[in-house]
């Protein structure tokens, strides 16, 4: 019987997340690395040189930020909901549910594991963008705050996806069906200030805008939202997530039987 | 009194309209090698999941070492260690992480975890695949794995669910041996098995269930007293029909010819079977062979839980094609030597 502390338990869970991504390069890095130098070729230097500035800055400034989010909350999402449903489909998750650890621990450390893996995204897009332009940082806290505070967001959402879903099919179908629309009419390729009136309004009810919009001000200094309201009710939905986790893991939904 | 290992009241499980646990009470006392028997559907495997929250219960309570497996399920499943029958083991690391990763979830420090890996693989034998994954070994060696790890976080209450399930008879007998021993040095096991024999050599006590309830519990040997014997003479001389006998007294149960043998069924049928001879002796039979088939605690399984052989005898060598194991003989001890 052990007597060890909690924070040795979470710890070895969250590095044992991160080793399980940082051991497989070429799944976890060169894909982000391979996509956005095609995003940054085509939508930066084929689109962009047609299209100008935007927002005064150049096209492929202005899709930077928006790919950089684009990136993190697709691989914390898909880390956190595929790491957990693979340990649920094969039971090995049981090896981490049968142990003394708090349920707050067991939620941090999954959390946490995939919020630096959609951080180290991040920073490779960040890179593969330099490549292409110049990648300034006009508000380094809104910068980081708002890096941060999506991919946890996203990440927590990964959790419930991981703990709900019954087939890797449910996994797909929460990328494609829910994640890659709000990510495609989050303001990622555009300005909102395009859109008719309708559309932006409604356009504003997509949590992807106001991350999208955040980092880009971090970056580049543009904005076409409050960037402080944006963080206030970015860490809200975070927490209320992060909350909603604490509370599957304790009623053991999709855990139990 | 030592706290119990396991205090079970009342526990309740249903899924839909299946009764898993029907107000299942159990006591396992701490230190005890504790013997689960049942056919399948028996609701063992329930039982135990309830015990490190695998499964959650709809009434009644579960404690481990006085710690209930809800209100204080960290204490609860830091004193225990689980060989679950099906695989479910890591398979990202090769098995050394895994180890130590199960060893870090119970508080151990990275050092400690790495330490408490390489002993748990020494004990079962597989130190030298400490880098191989899961996947790339051969069943025996998954299966010894399992209780690596269930070994790893040095556990109070050590939990085998059906441990040689698929095991040849070596690695059987080794696992017997690692699990006698930490039983020796104050583990408490609890053991669920379709091996009868298992249950008969290892086990202090065992506890049979049947559709979600426990039916008896008391010692393998007190089980088997229930049962009865078969005493077969083959007379030189038979007679046309079976004599009056009296040894046995009221152990005596039947006696009947059958072709050449005069077959006397009875309880302890090792006691009865010296009396029995002296008597034929006495009465001037002939006698040319005496064989005593001792009940098995297998019958008495099956007696018990009225299961026929739909449970038993997975193995060819513990089983014939009934399902009921041969019954051994006077010539065929028991066990090889017991614990």
């Amino acid at each position: 019987m052990s007597t060890g502390s909690s924070t040795t338990q979470v710890a070895t869970l969250a590095r044992r997340e991160i080793l399980r991504f940082i051991r497989r390069p070429y799944n976890t890095f060169l894909p982000p690395i391979v996509t956005n130098t095609l995003y940054f070729s085509v939508f930066g230097i084929i689109l962009g040189s047609r299209i100008g500035s935007v927002a005064g800055v150049s096209y492929i400034q202005f899709v930077l930020p928006g790919l950089v989010v684009l990136g993190a909350i697709s691989d914390a999402f898909e880390n956190a909901s595929f790491s957990v449903f693979h340990g649920r489909w094969e039971d090995y998750i049981d090896e981490v549910t049968t142990a003394p650890m708090t349920h707050r621990g067991m939620v941090g450390a999954y959390v946490f594991a995939s919020a630096v893996r959609g951080l180290l995204t991040a920073v490779l897009i960040v890179g593969v963008g330099l490549v292409f332009t110049a990648a300034p940082v006009t508000h380094p806290f809104h910068l980081v705050g708002f890096l941060v505070v999506t991919v946890v967001l996203f990440a927590g959402l990964g959790v419930v996806g991981g703990l709900a879903a019954t087939d890797f099919d449910n996994l797909t179908v929460m990328n494609q069906f829910i994640l890659r629309p709000l990510v495609f009419f989050g303001a990622v390729f555009y300005s909102l200030d395009v859109l008719p009136p309708l559309w932006r309004n409604i356009s504003l009810l997509n949590p992807m805008v106001y991350m999208v919009d955040g980092v880009r001000y971090g970056m580049i200094g543009v904005t076409e939202i409050d960037p402080n309201i944006s963080l206030a009710v970015l860490t809200g939905a975070a927490l209320a997530v992060l909350a909603i986790n604490l509370v599957l893991f304790r009623r053991g939904f999709g855990l139990t039987k | 009194m030592s706290t119990p290992a396991i205090e079970v009241r009342d526990l309740r499980k249903s899924y839909d309209d299946v009764i898993a646990l029907d107000d299942l009470n159990l006591h396992i006392p701490a230190g005890s090698f504790f013997g689960l028997l049942g056919p399948n559907g028996a609701g063992k495997t329930t039982f135990i999941e309830t015990l490190v929250g695998l499964v959650r219960a709809d009434a009644g309570s579960a404690a481990v070492f006085g710690h209930d497996v809800e209100t204080e399920y960290r204490a609860a499943r830091d004193a225990v260690g689980l060989a679950p029958q099906e695989f479910n083991v890591d398979r990202f690391f090769p098995i050394h992480e895994v180890l130590a990763h199960k060893a870090g979830y119970h508080g151990y420090g990275r050092e400690k975890a790495r330490e408490r890996a390489t002993q748990a693989l020494e004990q079962v034998g597989l130190l030298q695949k400490r880098d191989q994954r899961f996947s790339a070994l051969s069943g025996g060696m998954k299966r010894r794995v399992v209780l690596a790890r269930a070994l790893v976080t040095d556990p109070d209450l050590l939990i085998l669910d059906e441990p040689t399930a698929g095991v040849d008879v070596q690695l059987r007998r080794e696992l017997w041996d690692t699990v006698t021993a930490l039983n020796e040095s104050g583990t408490t096991i609890l053991l669920t098995t379709h091996y009868i024999e298992e249950a008969e050599r290892l086990c202090d006590e065992v506890a049979i269930m049947n559709r979600g309830r426990v039916v008896e519990t008391a010692t393998p040997e007190a089980l088997m007293r229930r049962g009865t014997d078969r005493i077969t003479v083959t007379l030189r001389d038979p007679p046309a029909t079976a004599p009056a006998v009296e040894a046995g007294g009221d152990r005596v149960r039947s006696v009947k010819m059958d072709d050449d043998r005069l077959v006397v069924v009875a309880t302890e049928g090792g006691l009865v079977a010296p009396d029995l001879v002296r008597e034929l002796d006495r009465r001037g039979f002939e006698f040319v062979d005496l064989d005593v088939s001792r009940t098995s605690l297998e019958e008495v399984f099956v007696e018990l839980t009225d299961s026929g052989n739909g449970d038993l005898g997975d193995d060819a060598d513990t089983a014939t094609d009934s399902g009921r194991r041969e019954p051994r003989t006077a010539e065929t001890p028991a066990t090889d030597g017991g614990r």
